[in-house]
Formats: C-alpha cells, structure tokens, sequence
C-alpha cells in the first residue's frame, strides 16, 4: 500500500515544470549576476580591494592608459571589417552558386568547416600566412627577391590578418544560416519571375532576395559581429599586439598580479558591452536603410554589381582545408627550415613525447564537453516543449495556473549577442561570493550558458517543421505524454538532436575565456594549451595541440552523423504527407 | 506577334521521354492551353520556353518567337511573360513597387512611380498603392500580378494554371479579364490548365497524349 501511495505521488510531482525552472536557473541565472557583477565593477564597488563607494576611477583609469583610443580603433575596425566582408561574401557565394552544379559540394563540405574550432584554424592560418610560412615559402620559390614582411598580415597593426581570418572563418556560419531562409524565400520561383520581367539572375539575386534576406539573417550578422567584437583567443594568435584590441587588452589587465588594475579591466569590459550594443543598433540602422528606407535602388531598373562568388568560395574552403593540412604536417616535422617548401626531416617523435600530457587533457575536454552539452540538451529539450506548449495552451483554455510561457528569444541569444569576457567578468566576481574553489561546477555551468543558444537553434528548425499532429493522433490512442514523446516524437527527431548534441560540443570544447576565467587556469583543456602554445616557439608541438583541438569535435559530429544517418533522413522524417505526395504515388 | 515550336522533345534524367516530338504554333492574341494529367509534362514544356529547364533534363527542337530563335537567348531576354497559380507579389515591396520592378530601364526614375500609379488607376486599384502585398485580397494580388507581367511588355505569355488559387466568385471575373487583356495586346499564350471551366471560349486546345491542337470541344 505504501509503494502504492508512493508511486502515485511521485505521479503527482510535477516534473516538466520543475525542469523548467531549474532550466531558467541553468541558462538564465547567470545573466544576472554577470550584468550585476559587470555593473558594479565598473562603476568602482569592487568589494575584494575595498572599494565600497561608487565612482569612475576606472573609467578615468581606462581612457588615460596610452594606446587605449588605437586599441579601441583596431577592435571596431576589425568587428566592422569582418562583420560587413562576411556578409557581402557570404551572399555572392549564394548568389553564383545556389543549385548550381557546385552547390551540393558546397553544402556538403559546410559541416567540416564549421566544425574547425576557431583557435585550430587561427593556428593554421599562422603556418599559412606568417612571415615564414608556407605562402611566404611558395612566393620565395617562385621569386627570391620576394619578402614576405613587407605585407605581413599576422600580428598586423591594423588587425588584417584578424580580419581575414574571421571573415574567412564567418562565410562557411552565415551560408549555413542561409540555406533555410533562401529555401523559405523562395528563391527558384522568385528567380524565375525575376527573369520573365527581364531581369538577369545576378539581378534577382541582388535586387530582389538580399533585401529580403538581409533582415532574416539579422541574428546571426549580430552573432557574427558579437563575436569578432570580443575575440580573444584568435585574436591572441594572428591579431595586432602593440596595442593589442579591446578584449586582449582587458584580458591581460584581468589576468595582472597587480589587483588595482581591475577597477579598469572592468571599465572596458563595460566599454565593451556598449560597444557591442552600439554596434547593434548600427546593423540594424544599416540594415533598416538598405532594406526599407531607400528602396529606389530595388525599383530603378536592372543593373547589378559584378561579383565574384565562385572565387570566393574556392579561396574559402581552400585555406580553411590548407590550414588543418598544414598543421598535420607541422605535427609531423622534425625539420622544415625556411625557405624549404617541403619538410626535410619527418618524425613522430613529438607525438610520443606529448601523448600522456595530450591524452589527459583530450579525456578532460571531452567529460568537460560532454556533461555541458548533455545538460544543455536537457534544458533546450525542456525549454523548446515549453514553447510548443505553451503555443498549443494558447489555443485551449485551461483553469490550471501554468508555467508555460514562450521565451523571448534575445533573452535566449544573449550569451552570443553580448560580448563574452563582459558576461563572464561579472560571473566571476558572483562565484567568488559563492565558493569559488569548485572550478569544475562553474567552468562546466559556463559552457552550458554559452553553449545553449547554439542548441536551442539547432533545434528551432525540427522542432517547428515536426508535425504536431502526430502527437495528438498518439494521445488520442491512449498514449500519455510521455510516453508519445519518448516513442513517437524523440525517434523521430533523433538525428537533430544528436547533430545539436555535436555542435553544443563542439562549442563547448572551443570556449576559451570561461574556462581560464572561471576555471582560474587550473582546468586545462586542448584550447586553452593551444592558444598558450600558439604563442611559442615551437611550431610542431603547437600543431599537435590545434589538430588534436579539430580532431576531437569531429570525432562527435561523425559520430552523430553515423548515428543519424542509420535512423534515417530527418527530412522524410518530419515532413507531413501533402496532397502532392498522395498524387504522385 | 507568333509563338512557333518546332519539333520539341524533353526527356528526363533517367532518358525517360516525357514529350515526344511536337510542333504547333500560337498566333497572336491567341490562347493555346494545354491539358493532361499531373506528370504528363504541361508545366515542364512551359519551363523549356520561359528558359528554366531543369539541370538533368534534355530538350530537343527548337523554339521561335516572332521568327527569332529562342532555343540560345538568356532566359531575362527572351521576353516571355510567366503568370503562376501563386502571384508571387515581393513581399518586401509595396504595390507600386512590385509595378515599378517591371518597367523598362528606358523609363527614368522620376517616373517610375507615376508610371506604376497611372497601372493601377486603370485597374482601379491606385488606393491599394502604399499597401504591402500581404495585406490586399487574393484577388487584387492575381490582378496585380497579371499587371506586372504586362508591364515588362512580353511578346508572350505563358500561364501556368494562373485561376487555380482563386475562389469560384473570383475566379471567372478574373479568367475574363486576364484572356481580354492578353487579346487586346494581341499575345500569343500558353496556358496550362486541369479545369475545362478555364478554356477560352475561342481558344484552341493540346490534349495529353499529345497532338496538334484541335478546336475547344464546347466552343
């Protein structure tokens, strides 16, 4: 009788709003301590060096360090640079190339791509472009007066190389985003309307979808400019040094042996976030004017711009493939002297000297990332049934009070759309309030955070093309709700899920600063050893650290592909049977 | 003004062949309409003659508007009007906009807007011109649509089961008007249809299994 009662009462506790709320506590929470934290920080009540009164001493501190107004100029010259390239590339890559013969090429080799962490690539684009690297080899063979130094792009002053590389790295992330919009638009038919009122297919292309794309793609530009805003790790390995941008700047002052200079690292990562903020609105103006405000340029006949999409593309995946090629080399050298074009000496032996450090550091990323992503799973499974709820209990009147409430989504894109080290400052300064030895738990609850807005958005497209139907046919057969999602939905979706499984790794096993900042440097991981070592001089242990760093996402992206690929299409999976359907069968 | 295809044949990728070879000709202000069953190549012969065969396909023959051979021209300058089931209005323009888009470059931007008001006036639809197309009538959008098209100045039309989407009230008001305005710029028009209602009272008909056009059965 006892079990009875107590099965029934376990029936009773209500555990999808219990996982709601600790979903908030998980994703949410740390918004307010690291905007508090932030805050305060920067307005001076810094209470770790006794700093109880509000003042602008750091401000004051921050704009009078010398080379600050250069530091700020490189930061939005770069965000601004790479942000715009991207876009404009992105879009003519689309544009010459949608279903063209090239196109499933293109799609299929996005994945690989954008499964290269940032840090890895940012090595390899080094080896490629340093002064003495492989491009600076080829252009000596080629020609022996040539000097690589007198267009050096890695560690310039203005942040070229910075630039390049982030727009070279964004590409492959805003086409990805793209292909749903342009699907959702329409493209084919409006194209061919386009071209019966006399229009070519350049024309269409620029004239009639980019402003309608423009707008759609606004979240992910935000991201885009977000993070190039705030960029340590990359820009530590190819970005300007003297002065260093913004982020790297308040990075080493956050990382001073000398407490007083956090009152100004605080001051800028305020700055920061303003910047970002501004930076916003900027897009959004831009964009407001471009898309609405002047739209004669859309109606006053048929020109269009030449472009060279086909050829960006090549130069794309041809140095984001170079560089994870170069660092495989490199990792096998024992020596390559400049200007040899080939290695003259090869050897395994780093390999073997570094195995038991690599492979300890590999096992920990990997628990690190997997129990981060599993969690965020958990909260963005929970969090997107809310929203499908919390849809359908629109529709019916209930007298229960619930808790299903749709989120709104900058509140759930915030940790990609404010820069990181400003978030993260504050939630360093909450977890010295908490108890700040347990490393692990906070380093872990940081990736969470950062990793969730990726899932939520890996999944936004299945969960929403998931046809609800379904589940109402498996209710009415007498299936709890459970009990349909378990066998009748999380089947179905399994593929999404597992590929948004392998991206919240992967963003996980590529964070930087949560890791150092929260971790205290006492948690090692494959990215924060290859970003240390990427700084060194040796070219073949740093390589050994940024292969190791791409091999291990794309360990789990294969393996969730395989996954998936034996359940089937997701696709066939989550299409309804239409009409067409019936009439071609 | 004549459309004139001699000879066409299309087969799929498979080199399955999905219209043997046919010929007919389409003389101005005159409406052909092709009818057969889903699958049967209607809406694949207009792709061949607006220039938006698909990759795999292959076609064979050749097609001549107004004595000039179309089979090499790009598709923009072909000059061959299309008009679908949806009226695929650009949701981010306004209605005078959606005008302006279609006319030629020769008219200078300070008349672009005037030369779309004065379209609308003669459908009597200028106080929709601030509208967005997602907040006007099913109706007004095909009317509107149509009007697009014209104003690119065709030398062909080609329809491709425009009444479709189009409730019973609107619908035969809307065929009417759409067959007399292609009559009175004198166009030839192919038009791809399911329903007899949708015949023109005057038109010829292409029945599947293909042939040379007869005469409408209940002309």
């Amino acid at each position: 009788m006892n079990a009875f009662l107590f099965l029934r009462g376990l029936k009773r506790i209500p555990y999808f709003q219990i996982g709601f709320i600790l979903t908030l506590g998980i994703c949410f929470l740390p918004l307010l301590p690291g905007l508090a934290g932030l805050l305060l920080s920067a307005l001076g009540f810094i209470p770790a060096l006794n700093q109880y009164h509000f003042s602008l001493l750091g401000f004051y501190q921050l704009l009078s360090w010398p080379g600050i107004t250069q530091s700020i100029l490189s930061t939005l010259l770069v965000t601004l640079a790479s942000t715009l390239l991207t876009t404009l590339l992105a879009f003519s890559i689309v544009q010459s190339c949608w279903h063209s013969r090239w196109w499933k090429k293109i799609e299929n080799l996005l994945a690989p791509i954008l499964a290269l962490p940032h840090v890895a690539f940012a090595v390899g684009f080094a080896f490629l472009f340093s002064t003495s690297g492989f491009l600076a080899r080829i252009a000596q063979l080629l020609n022996e007066s040539t000097t690589f130094s007198d267009w050096e792009i890695i560690h310039n002053q203005y942040g070229l190389g910075l630039i390049f590389a982030l727009t070279i790295k964004e590409i492959p992330f805003i086409i990805f985003m793209s292909i749903p919009i342009f699907k959702q638009l329409n493209v084919d038919k409006t194209v061919q309307i386009g071209q019966s009122l006399g229009y070519s297919r350049d024309q269409v292309w620029q004239k009639i979808i980019f402003p309608q794309w423009l707008p759609k793609i606004r979240f992910s530009l935000f991201a885009i400019m977000a993070y190039s805003l705030s960029v340590v790790d990359v820009s530590l390995v190819i970005g300007p040094t003297n002065p260093p941008t913004l982020p790297v700047l308040l990075w080493s002052w956050l990382n001073d042996a000398n407490l007083f200079t956090l009152p100004k690292a605080s001051a800028g990562a305020f700055l920061l976030l303003l910047s970002c903020i501004v930076l916003v609105y900027l897009i959004r103006f831009l964009e407001w004017l471009i898309a609405k405000r002047c739209q004669g340029w859309q109606v006053n006949g048929r020109f269009a711009l030449p472009t060279m999409g086909k050829s960006v593309i090549l130069i794309t995946y041809a140095i984001s493939f170079a560089t994870l090629l170069i660092l495989f080399t490199w990792s096998f050298v024992q020596r390559w002297s400049y200007p040899d074009i080939i290695p003259t000496q090869w050897s395994g032996r780093f390999w073997l000297q570094e195995w038991d450090y690599l492979w300890t550091i590999t096992k920990n990323s990997a628990l690190l990332a997997i129990a981060s992503a599993t969690i965020a799973l958990i909260c963005v499974l929970i969090l997107h049934e809310n929203n499908a709820q919390s849809k359908t209990s629109n529709n019916t009147k209930t007298s229960k009070v619930s808790l299903r409430f749709p989120l709104p989504a900058l509140l759930i894109f915030i940790p990609i759309l404010a820069p990181q080290i400003s978030l993260l400052f504050g939630m360093q300064v909450a977890t010295l309030y908490i108890a700040s030895q347990h490393y692990y738990l906070w380093v872990i609850w940081s990736h969470i955070f950062f990793a969730f807005p990726y899932l939520y958005l890996a999944l936004d497209g299945p969960w929403r093309s998931y046809d609800q139907r379904l589940d109402k046919v498996s209710l009415s057969l007498g299936m709890s709700p459970i009990k349909v999602w378990w066998k009748i939905k999380m089947p179905i979706l399994l593929p999404a899920i597992l590929f948004a499984w392998a991206i919240a790794i992967s963003v996980s096993l590529a964070q930087y600063l949560p890791t150092m900042m929260l971790g205290a440097g006492r948690i090692s991981t494959l990215t924060t050893e290859a970003v240390a070592l990427a700084s060194g001089q040796d070219r073949r242990i740093s390589a050994i650290y940024a292969l190791m760093q791409s091999l291990l996402p794309a360990l789990f992206f294969i393996l969730a592909i395989i996954i998936g690929r034996k359940t089937g299409k997701l696709e066939n999976r989550t299409r309804s049977c239409d009409k067409n359907d019936i009439i071609t069968q | 003004m004549t459309l004139l295809l001699n000879k066409i044949a299309i087969t799929d990728g498979n080199h399955k062949t999905l219209i043997s070879p046919i010929s007919f000709t389409v003389a101005a202000g005159e409406i052909l309409s092709l009818m057969g069953p889903s699958g049967c190549g209607k809406s694949t012969l207009l792709n061949v003659i607006a220039g938006h065969l698909p990759h795999d396909f292959h076609c064979s023959g050749e097609i001549y508007l107004n004595n000039l051979l179309l089979n090499n021209t790009a598709v923009e300058k072909r000059n061959i009007g299309l008009l679908f089931q949806d009226d695929l209005l650009f949701p981010h323009l306004n209605i005078w906009q959606n005008l302006a888009v279609a006319l030629p470059n020769t008219v200078k931007k300070s008349q672009r807007k005037m030369q779309a008001m004065e379209t609308l006036e003669a459908i009597n639809l200028s106080f929709l011109a601030d509208n967005s197309p997602a907040k006007i009538s099913g109706g007004q959008r095909a009317r509107i649509s149509m009007m697009r098209m014209l104003l690119a100045q065709p030398a062909a039309v080609l329809l491709d089961e425009p009444f479709n989407k189009l409730d019973k009230s609107l619908r035969s008001e809307f065929r009417d008007w759409v067959f007399q305005q292609i009559q009175e710029r004198k166009l030839p028009a192919l038009m791809v249809t399911h329903d007899q209602a949708d015949l023109p009272d005057n038109g010829a008909v292409l029945q599947w299994p293909w042939q040379q056009p007869k005469e409408q059965l209940n002309a």
